[in-house]
């Protein structure tokens, strides 16, 4: 990819959507120094968490310098830079939920390859089969199988699968830390599925979004859901 | 902090400067040719000592087998590579695959399990290749079949989610002690596979997280020396590969005259891989 210079350009007066992506970038690095500041602190049962935590927001830091670099420049969506993050750190925030609980590793692995894999696949058009409404209801089931196992449905009084169980019954803060998580991924996630919508052709095309509002929507969605994913673990592993 | 997490710390801030801060690709010749000279080709300058430091390990009854043995092995790998490029890459693929693996998983599991050593080495090049394709296909042009694939309508992000995937995939069939952390750590990599060139990539790689983890494994087995005293024992040999390079160049054959110097460098460093990995073998077994 075309090499970008994060220093060259700076957000000009009035542009709110820069300034969401300047946000971004720096509370993303703020929380990583954050994380990797606490990895010293917390019980060695935590440490490998906190560090992929230090991670996630790490790799979301570097790619919101490239992408407010690219809006700044040129004022087009940043997709293929929000995508690299995704693949990179969705897989992350899902091995959380096995550090936490031991349990549930090899199902969560499975279904975010599923919804990262027909959530691109619909939103490339690269496969040439089946249109963008379906496979993004294939993405979007994995979705909620996911939220089931975690146990969101449980917040409602649903069921829930073992990662869910595993939660519910751990020890110390855990189970309010699992509380935390389970908002995360049912309403902070959900940002995903409706950028997917704005960004594709289907039954739901008279909802128009503009590039500039769903950036906007995008960028605190993600620094809410990647900084608050880490903070929800740091709440279980402080003493 | 490990010795061998701090080496690739020092990588990790070397490929956040480069992509930070946009460094030409230019730079990559340099910056893969330093690496090479100071990391990747000393770490293997010392064979000649390691394959006797372990006696449970020993492979080799004396100097003169070793050698014979070592220098049939590279001449072997650059006669494959003659009369068959794809045999010379397939071959280096293969044991590279295993030796990246092994080391690898150091730190994370026992390097016992062969066939996780393998997995985990064939994802790591598969990403560096998958993340690099459009380069590696104009230096592969002398195998036509895959150069001459169409891939234009495939983008960039669409390599590095076939290659997450697969890691994904292949990483959860493993019994792994620390899985999380070896599953993070291959995470960053990839990262920087993605947003660095092909050679930078393999010299950041190879550099960092496979031979100055190694070096620095390989000094701790020479108790007395202090790490210069180490280093300068790297040196002869080093300098001895550097000249084999060179004379490689000089008398090439049809292949090598074609001015492709990365894959030149490539038959080189697979040439001096090939009796390295089985050293290495043995070094690791205790690790």
């Amino acid at each position: 990819m075309e090499m970008l210079n994060f220093l060259a350009a700076t957000v000009e007066p009035g542009d709110f959507t820069g300034f969401t992506f300047f946000i971004g970038s720096v509370s993303m690095l703020a929380a990583t120094v954050w994380f990797l500041m606490q990895h010293g602190v917390v019980d060695k049962k935590f440490k490998d968490s906190m560090l992929v935590a230090a991670l996630i927001t790490g790799i979301a830091a570097v790619h919101y310098f490239y992408m407010r670099e690219q809006w700044v420049m040129d004022k087009t969506s940043p997709t293929e830079l929000r995508y690299i993050d995704w693949i990179l750190t969705v897989p992350l925030m899902v091995v959380e939920f096995a550090l936490l609980t031991g349990v549930g590793m090899s199902k969560l692995f499975w279904l975010s390859v599923v919804m990262l894999v027909t959530g691109y696949f619909g939103e490339s058009g690269v496969t040439g089969m089946l249109d963008a409404q379906i496979w993004g209801a294939i993405s979007g089931a994995a979705y909620f199988w996911m939220a089931y196992e975690v146990g969101c449905l449980t917040i409602f009084g649903g069921p829930t699968g073992a990662v869910g169980k595993a939660l519910a019954s751990g020890s110390g803060k855990i189970p309010a830390a699992g509380r935390m998580l389970q908002w995360f991924v049912l309403v902070g996630w959900a940002i995903y599925p409706i950028g997917y919508m704005a960004g594709t052709d289907g039954w739901y095309s008279f909802v128009a979004i503009s590039d500039d509002a769903m950036n906007i929507i995008y960028n605190l969605g993600d620094a809410v859901n990647k900084i608050g994913f880490g903070m929800a673990v740091w709440y279980a592993a402080k003493s | 902090m490990s010795s061998t997490l701090k080496s690739k710390l020092v990588g990790l801030a070397l490929a956040i400067c480069l992509i930070f801060f946009g460094v030409e690709k230019s730079y990559s010749y340099i910056i893969f040719i330093f690496v090479m000279l100071s990391i990747g080709i000393p770490h293997g300058s010392i064979d000649h000592i390691i394959a006797f430091l372990n006696p449970a390990a020993r492979r080799f009854k004396n100097k003169f087998t070793f050698y014979l043995v070592y220098l049939s092995l590279i001449i072997l790998n650059i006669f494959f590579w003659v009369i068959s490029p794809f045999l010379g890459l397939f071959i280096f693929l293969i044991i590279s695959c295993y030796h990246f693996g092994e080391t690898q998983v150091i730190g994370y599991h026992h390097t016992n399990n062969r066939a996780l050593n393998f997995v985990v080495g064939a994802n790591l090049l598969l990403s560096l290749f998958l993340n690099n394709i459009f380069e590696l296909q104009d230096i592969l042009y002398i195998i036509p079949e895959f150069s001459n694939l169409d891939l234009t309508t495939y983008s960039n992000v669409f390599f590095l989610l076939i290659s997450i995937v697969i890691l994904m995939i292949s990483i959860l069939n493993f019994k792994i002690e620390r899985k999380v952390p070896l599953y993070a750590e291959m995470t960053i990599i990839y990262f920087i596979f993605y947003h660095t060139d092909l050679l930078t990539s393999f010299a950041l790689y190879f550099g960092f997280c496979h031979s100055l983890p190694m070096l620095v494994l390989e000094f701790k087995e020479f108790k007395n020396d202090t790490f210069t005293k180490f280093y300068i024992k790297t040196l002869p040999f080093t300098l001895l590969s550097v000249i084999f390079g060179f004379i490689l160049y000089i008398f090439n054959n049809e292949l090598l005259s074609s001015d492709n110097l990365i894959l030149f460098v490539f038959i080189v460093i697979s040439s001096l891989t090939l009796p390295h990995v089985f050293i290495m073998n043995d070094f690791v077994k205790d690790k």
